[in-house]
């Protein structure tokens, strides 16, 4: 079960016609290192065309430029980060970053990290995990340069935060994924069910861990690069019956998730996530979870 | 945890540019041969669990006996230093590019002029892009090469690939 047709056709049974997607380059200021800098003005007299985002507060498609928004001296100074517009939304979905305890259970590179970092304005604490080393001296690079400091970093499988011994406010779950064919042009020749249907073992595994150390009324944001059912709506449904986590509705970009998914019937709260189909952004799932008391 | 005993290395290097930077030893930590600079709640978070790789500010390393600062050591130092240098837009490029500064795209020169000294480089937003060492007395010299690069922020880029040591000897 491979293949662009097989594919293609479960996205149609979702309800999406396939197009091809040429997802835009973006950046995401990072306003925690822009007091009194005007960095769009600053990239405007550099040369380069921006577009707001509209559901990104600080976010700017690239709509033209003379030369490489990841080599300006803004970008190196940490002004701001260079991440896809989708991506730009989990982050965005907690309420009340400020002061919190938070969780980056599959951190690397590190965009999101910095992200919420620049949302909790460098207060509180955050511990990023990841398993590869060598992503996480690209993570260590990025905090670096974006000057983050309120981040401590780990070496560690997702699978085993618990052995922290620490509880959090709140959780990024942006779990490893089968990605989807906007951003790798050989993806329908690379992925199977089979590979899917192992990443989305992995994923629960990882949300399982994550319901373990959550605090009550903690908020977990699930988030995929994934357009298959199996690591999306069908894990929320899992987590919804299995782990004492309810949905929440949010209000982002995307649309809602269909509740029944190939003549299963999922919950209905599950209609509460947001997937976002390839187009001028990649393709991306998010959902909130609530560990209730 | 080891708690780095002389603190006082990284205040030295400061002194460098003619910046106090006063650092609380009891918050300066050292994880291989990395020092980091945190306060009482992650220190607290870094002692649960020691494996930890990156944590709050990071200062610098020591490869070899050579100090290697970071760049947020770099930017609390500038907020203190003394011996600045101001250049013009297009020798900020060169130097974000790794380049020596030039006489000629000096804008404004504060504290030390002395060759041998060391000078912390600034962009006409005030923005430190890395430091240099004075090669010529810069009272004297009417132009030409006048500030060795020692690091810039350009080196961000440059990690990825192999590059010769940008270090302090120290």
């Amino acid at each position: 079960m491979f293949g662009k047709d097989f594919f293609v056709g479960r996205y149609r049974r979702l309800g999406w016609e396939f197009r091809e997607a040429n997802p835009r380059q973006a950046i995401r200021v990072n306003f925690m290192n822009v007091r009194g800098v005007d960095v769009v003005g600053r990239l405007k007299g550099l040369g380069f065309e921006l577009e707001e985002i509209p559901f990104i507060h600080g976010g700017y498609w690239i709509v033209r430029s003379e030369f490489s928004v990841g080599a300006t001296v803004e970008y190196l100074l940490g002004y701001y980060s260079v991440q896809e517009a989708a991506a730009q939304v989990p982050a965005t979905l907690f309420t009340d970053l400020k002061g919190k305890t938070v969780l980056d259970a599959c951190a690397a590179p590190g965009g999101k990290t910095v992200q919420m970092a620049d949302l909790m304005d460098n207060t509180g604490v955050i511990v990023a995990l990841d398993v590869n080393k060598r992503r996480l001296e690209a993570l260590a690079n990025q905090l670096e340069r974006c000057r983050v400091k309120n981040t401590v970093v780990y070496q560690l499988d997702a699978r085993h935060v618990s052995k922290l011994r620490v509880r959090f406010d709140r959780i990024l779950l942006d779990v490893p994924c089968s990605g989807n064919f906007a951003t790798d042009k050989d993806w329908f020749k690379r992925r199977t069910l089979r590979d899917v249907e192992r990443n989305a073992r992995l994923q629960r595994q990882i949300l399982a861990e994550a319901a373990k150390v959550l605090k009550d009324d903690g908020e977990i944001v699930y988030a995929t690069c994934s357009l298959e059912p199996e690591e999306n709506e069908l894990n929320i449904d899992w987590a919804v019956r299995n782990l004492g986590l309810e949905t929440v509705e949010i209000d982002c970009y995307g649309e809602e998730a269909p509740t029944e998914v190939f003549g299963i019937k999922l919950d209905d709260s599950v209609r509460n996530c947001r997937r976002i189909w390839p187009g001028e952004t990649q393709g991306f799932f998010v959902c909130k979870l609530i560990k209730r008391r | 945890m080891k708690i780095l005993v002389k603190a006082d290395a990284i205040n030295s290097f400061a002194k460098l540019f003619g910046a106090e930077l006063n650092l609380d030893e009891r918050f300066v930590v050292k994880r291989a041969n990395r020092y980091f600079l945190l306060n009482r709640e992650l220190k607290k978070l870094a002692k649960a669990c020691e494996k930890w790789l990156y944590v709050e500010t990071y200062l610098g390393k020591v490869k070899g006996g050579e100090f290697h600062p970071s760049f947020p050591l770099l930017f609390m130092i500038a907020e203190k230093a003394k011996n600045k240098i101001t250049v013009d837009d297009k020798s900020a490029w060169l130097f974000v590019c790794g380049r020596d500064l030039f006489k000629e795209g000096i804008l404004k020169i504060e504290g030390s002029r002395r060759k041998g000294d060391y000078t912390l480089v600034f962009n006409r937003y005030g923005e430190c892009l890395g430091y240099g060492q004075i090669v010529k007395d810069l009272e004297k010299l009417k132009g030409g090469f006048a500030v060795k690069n020692l690091l810039d922020i350009g080196d961000f880029l440059r990690r990825e690939r192999p590059r010769s040591s940008r270090s302090l000897k120290f």
